[in-house]
């Protein structure tokens, strides 16, 4: 096993990086989406 | 009967996305612990190559998904072009993060077995090849997509290059019997498998999961560009956020 280590932690590793990353952007994007939505009631509530 | 064209209105669509995305999350999780438990602690050693092989429980997987996503993706590319409709141009949007992941995520992964089993991080060999070509069509998709300032534009030039694209994927799948290539051929086929049976359950729920995973995250993603389009319209400002 110990042969093979680096290999198969270095695939899980970034597998695992690449989905969190992913979930990240996910949060991010929906955090500026709501954001946006935001700025449009207050532009409807100045008119 | 189902009536299609209510789901097809981004308002209706944005709050079913938001029921189903938490369901296919939670499955996903579930099935992925299921996959690793069986791929770890079920699956024996590989005869001849040792505990590498246990990277294909993301490997095989990963490609699978990378290609049935850009299926999908040309899919609902084709579908918006012909019927002119906004939703399926939001889910090829959706669908081409996740897809190009999985892709990144397969040929990272086939190097780190590629390493130890053939000596070599990478070969120009014609399934690897054509599997980086289809991370480019990613880029190029996204990339197309974002490039207009109207998003309509974006949407119709990037379904086009997903079609032409779609030219990529028998290539992928049959370059290994077309060419002579380093990479092995296929172990998994309609017809049946030479693989010990735990390995292919591992191999098969991990699978099962990155496509609830893939459904979940292109859902989550779909539900933030309707309200990045549809901002402005009564509906989405109507929302209630908690």
């Amino acid at each position: 096993m110990s042969d093979h280590l680096f290999y198969l932690a270095m695939s899980y590793a970034a597998a695992a990086i690449a989905v969190a990353a992913e979930i990240v952007g996910l949060w991010l994007r929906r955090a500026r989406a709501l954001r946006g939505i935001e700025e449009e009631r207050d532009l409807e509530a100045q008119d | 009967m189902i009536n299609w064209f209510y789901f097809a209105s981004p308002a209706t669509f944005y709050r079913l996305a938001g029921w189903m995305a938490p369901w296919f999350f939670a499955a996903a999780a579930i099935l992925a612990v299921a996959g690793l438990y069986v791929g770890f602690a079920v699956a024996p050693t590989d005869a001849q190559q040792g505990e590498v092989y246990r990277v294909i429980f993301i490997h095989v997987p990963a490609s699978w998904m990378s290609m049935f996503i850009y299926f999908v993706m040309a899919c609902y590319g084709g579908v918006s072009l012909t019927f002119n409709t906004r939703l399926a141009a939001m889910m090829a949007r959706a669908l081409a993060p996740t897809g190009a992941m999985f892709t990144f995520v397969a040929l990272w992964t086939g190097s780190f077995w590629g390493r130890p089993t053939w000596g070599t991080y990478w070969v120009w060999d014609a399934r690897i090849t054509s599997e980086l070509v289809l991370l480019f069509l990613y880029f190029g998709f996204i990339a197309l997509a974002n490039a207009f300032e109207d998003p309509r534009r974006g949407d119709r030039a990037s379904a086009l290059l997903a079609l032409i694209g779609v030219v990529n994927l028998p290539i992928i799948y049959f370059s290994v019997l077309w060419w002579n290539t380093l990479h092995q051929g296929s172990t998994v086929s309609f017809k049946g498998t030479s693989m010990h049976v735990a390995m292919l359950w591992g191999m098969l729920l991990m699978a099962l999961s990155f496509w609830m995973y893939s459904v979940g995250a292109s859902l989550t993603r779909v539900r933030a560009i309707i309200l990045e389009r549809e901002r402005r319209t009564h509906w989405a400002r109507e929302l209630q956020f908690t």
